[in-house]
């Protein structure tokens, strides 16, 4: 945040995007420390590692609720606040603008109308799927919903193996209105508490975070993070325009085709742990283009580092602000985040005009 | 519905087994029965309070709000988006949930940390009610206090469908949930309204759907209500009687044009715990009313 | 060698391009010339597969069509009419990305020199979008120049395709950029360009290709492709090579720039 000050003309951008670096990598662990540590219970990070250095057994319940409750749930904020923001980054790379949003081709809509039909029409679902997923059901349909809209949309923008970017969004605000009315629908026949549940769904929060769920979703998020950095010079490239990028000899389609699919998986699986949470997506790659600049290569990993210090954060305030019970964690995201969005865009518009 | 059935299968199936400890606890400590009681869900709570065991409350969720002494009560959110640890943090000895209490992950972090937790029936009928009394009374070991709270429902249930046998008709009623922008959402078939309707010897006005929905016009009018009931709150969702009977469509029927609503609480009405007779009851006196100045 | 045969493009039902084959040679400046419309762009734009065509792009012998991107950027740099740019990257960080998939990716010193090529040197830490159209146009140019940096490498020559890449330049830098295609032509490289400005191609070119309405009319040396004739013809307008204005009057041609 101090390079967001830099003077003009602007330095070695790629040496402050390496303090960045460093810089979050120490705040994620130190958010991650207190995630872990801090709870309405008493157990604190002190007491665990005094146990596991005195080799004293530590009382079950503390046990529970450190690594079943806490670990599980640090572990989780931090795979989707990282899957949010990068999949930001690399939507806005893909689109060369500063303003795309996982949202914006339907992965959104698609997890959304996921979620919905499972919460609204759950009930209906044959005994075996009901058996196999058990009350993953909505995390699940939330996951397939992601991907089956991405893939729809690609295929619809694909021709002779060119993707069209600009037709991929048109195509996915069709498909946005659509989801929205296929909701609106289920939201008809929706009971009271459906409703309620939908409601809070879209709201999103790691409430429920659980190891079975992170052993579900984790490894597709990893896979999604660990990919994208290899994205870095392709969307470098792709912000002089595909053209210019196929001619200083990056394999276009294929950047874009793993641009698409990281997406959807890191969008698709944060959207089916933790529900809607916005804002992460498009504020943490912006506040970074403005300190440490546009270059993906550092951009990609400090956004990942960036987006899990942010949501452990909002989750910090999620779980104590009006203990005992929580707000949805999307609800804190938001209320922090737009605000200082917007401080940013009045106090730098110059820059933000790009 | 039938998710919901599914998992109350489930539900039950983990109150017994919570029950069956529960009750292993309660043994060992002699008489005393669990201290701290957590109601997570708007009718536990007043079943608790109806049983004198008011004081062994130590927190409540959102939708408990009867009687007004449970407002006064830590608030541990929305029923069906518990946090474990905070829970677990209120070292409760007993947290009495409502069938739908979640989310499941929570509910079984609760079993794992060991916390005594009794998931009760679902009540939509008032043999539902009466179950829901002593399973809560057992868990709290006043097991005779709840015989007696569920005799005194009983014979209040018992009066209400003597008084709704003695109708001399059964008016059409209409419950509406909301008034939003002109639009009235209403209590079809398969709604605690409908039960509540049933029990006070009325006649649900809106058979042809399921669950609460939005009307149009002309079903307002085909539906053809004696009387509009609606629920008695405040904020912006509040039905006021000069509203109800201005809507366009309600106007034109019978209740509209007789100005005939009632209004009670909410959780009074529709929850379902141990003060359902008398609701039904004071429903049912209203209904008489309504039939009287039909005939006036 | 660069050589296109039979190169035709169509949008949508009308034929732009109607079967041009021509050759350019390494260690030369070919220029296409012609009216608005002609097809000289739509022509560069076939010749580096930026529009689909029919017809045979061979660059050293090897069919275009048939090299990875990669290995295309290895062999060519290509400026286009007009660069866009997302994001708020510097000017080095602009000229970088010329080096992306270039043989000599790992020599950032580059960056700077081909700046000061451009006359562009101090300003490599500026904001792209903060510079006038001029100077962006010749980041683009540095870019493209870092990527091919070297016009031989290994006997093999390297070849540049500008689109334009005067349209927006004062005439002191239209000089400076005529300057770098002889350059790079006079140590081997091949460049084959678009120009509209007929005195800047007469010290360009060593070769002209003459467009006129899709078809290529004319190619060889200046001189010989651009007559009062064939000039009259393509333009539609009855121009004069070679003589002063009759009524006298002020005329400054880049030609004469540095004379005594």
């Amino acid at each position: 945040m101090v390079a967001l000050d830099a003077g003009y003309p602007l330095g070695d951008r790629d040496a402050q995007a390496r303090v960045a670096m460093i810089a979050l990598s120490v705040a994620l662990v130190l958010t991650a420390g207190l995630s872990l540590s801090h709870g309405a219970s008493g157990v604190s990070l002190g007491s665990v590692i005094q146990s596991l250095a005195t080799g004293e057994q530590m009382a079950a319940r503390d046990r529970l609720i450190l690594w079943e409750i806490r670990l599980p749930r640090m572990l989780t904020g931090v795979l989707v606040g990282a899957s949010l923001a990068v999949a930001g980054a690399v939507m806005q790379g893909l689109f060369r603008n500063p303003l795309a949003d996982p949202g914006l081709v339907g992965v959104g809509a698609g997890a959304g109308l996921g979620a919905v039909v499972a919460i609204v029409l759950g009930g209906l679902a044959p005994v075996w799927v009901t058996q196999a997923v058990g009350y993953h059901l909505v995390p699940v349909a939330a996951f397939l919903g992601g991907w089956v809209s991405t893939l729809l949309l690609y295929r619809v923008a694909t021709r002779s193996g060119r993707t069209s970017v600009a037709t991929m969004l048109l195509a996915g605000i069709a498909l946005g209105a659509l989801a929205g009315a296929a909701t609106g629908v289920l939201v008809y026949i929706a009971d009271d508490r459906q409703l309620r549940d939908l409601t809070f769904w879209g709201l999103g929060s790691l409430g429920g975070a659980s190891w079975p769920k992170l052993l579900a979703a984790g490894p597709v998020m990893a896979l999604a993070l660990v990919a994208a950095p290899f994205l870095a010079r392709g969307l470098n490239g792709l912000a002089l325009g595909e053209a210019a990028a196929h001619h200083i000899g990056l394999p276009v389609q294929r950047v874009k085709a793993v641009a698409i699919l990281t997406v959807a998986a890191a969008t698709g699986a944060a959207v089916a742990v933790s529900g809607g949470i916005g804002f992460i997506g498009i504020v943490v790659p912006h506040l970074l283009r403005l300190a440490t600049g546009p270059d993906h290569r550092f951009l990609l990993i400090n956004a990942g580092l960036a987006g899990a210090v942010l949501l452990l954060l909002a989750d910090l305030i999620t779980r104590s602000i009006i203990a005992p019970a929580e707000l949805p964690i999307g609800i804190v995201t938001a209320t922090l985040g737009a605000p200082v969005f917007l401080w940013i865009l009045l106090r730098r518009r110059g820059m933000v005009d790009l | 519905m039938r998710r919901a059935r599914f998992m109350t299968v489930g539900g039950v199936h983990a109150g017994l087994t919570a029950l069956i400890l529960v009750l292993a606890v309660s043994t060992a400590r002699a008489e005393e029965g669990p201290r701290r009681v957590i109601a997570a869900g708007g009718s536990a709570a007043e079943i608790v309070f109806a049983l004198e065991q008011g004081d062994r409350l130590i927190a409540r969720d959102t939708t408990s709000s009867f009687p007004e002494a449970v407002l006064a009560l830590p608030d541990i959110g929305y029923v069906r988006r518990l946090s474990p640890e905070n829970l677990i943090a209120m070292e409760p000895d007993l947290i009495l949930a409502e069938h739908d209490a979640g989310p499941p992950e929570t509910i079984e972090l609760l079993t794992r940390a060991e916390v005594p937790l009794v998931t009760l029936p679902e009540a939509q009928t008032p043999a539902d009610v009466l179950a829901k009394i002593r399973v809560t009374a057992e868990s709290l070991g006043v097991r005779q206090a709840g015989e007696d709270l569920a005799a005194r429902t009983q014979a209040d249930l018992d009066r209400a469908a003597a008084a709704a046998a003695a109708l001399p008709s059964h008016p059409r009623v209409m419950f509406v949930l909301s008034m939003q922008g002109g639009r009235i959402m209403a209590a079809g078939t398969d709604t605690s309204a409908a039960a509540m309707i049933a029990l006070a010897g009325g006649v649900n006005a809106v058979d042809g759907i399921s669950g609460y929905k939005l009307l149009t016009d002309e079903a307002i009018i085909a539906a053809a209500p004696d009387v509009i009931l609606a629920m008695d709150r405040g904020g912006d969702l509040a039905l006021e009687v000069a509203d109800l009977v201005a809507h366009p469509a309600l106007a034109l029927t019978p209740a509209g044009e007789a100005a005939q609503v009632v209004r009670m609480d909410g959780l009074y009405l529709l929850g379902f715990g141990p003060r359902t007779g008398e609701a039904a009851l004071e429903l049912n006196t209203a209904l008489q009313a309504v039939i009287a100045a039909g005939r006036g | 060698m660069l050589s296109a045969k039979d190169i035709r493009v169509s949008l949508g039902k009308t034929l732009v391009l109607h079967g041009i084959t021509a050759e350019a040679q390494p260690g030369e400046v070919t220029v296409i010339v012609g009216p608005n419309g002609s097809g000289k762009t739509t022509l560069l734009r076939a010749l580096t597969g930026d529009v689909p065509f029919a017809g045979q792009v061979h660059l050293n012998g090897q069919d275009c069509a048939r090299l990875r991107p990669w290995e295309l950027a290895a062999l060519r740099g290509v400026l286009p009419q007009a660069s866009v740019l997302a994001f708020p990257f510097t000017v080095a960080e602009v000229v970088r990305l010329g080096l992306t998939a270039a043989p000599h990716a790992g020599r950032p010193d580059l960056v700077p020199r081909a700046l000061a090529a451009v006359d562009m040197a101090g300003l490599s830490t500026r904001l792209y979008q903060e510079l006038s159209g001029g100077q962006q146009a010749r980041v683009q140019l540095a870019r493209v120049l870092v990527q091919v940096w070297e016009p031989v490498v290994d006997g093999v020559p390297r070849w540049l395709f500008l689109d334009e890449p005067v349209a927006s330049l004062d005439i002191a830098h239209q000089l400076g950029v005529v300057r770098q295609m002889r350059d790079f032509a006079r140590r081997g490289g091949g460049v084959v360009a678009v120009l509209h400005d007929l005195n800047l191609t007469a010290m360009a070119a060593d070769r002209v290709w003459l467009m006129d309405q899709g078809r290529l009319t004319g190619q060889g040396g200046v001189a010989g492709v651009l007559t009062d004739a064939a000039l009259e013809r393509a333009y539609g307008c009855p121009l004069r090579v070679g003589r002063l204005p009759p009524q006298g009057g002020w005329f400054s041609l880049p030609q004469a720039a540095g004379a005594a």
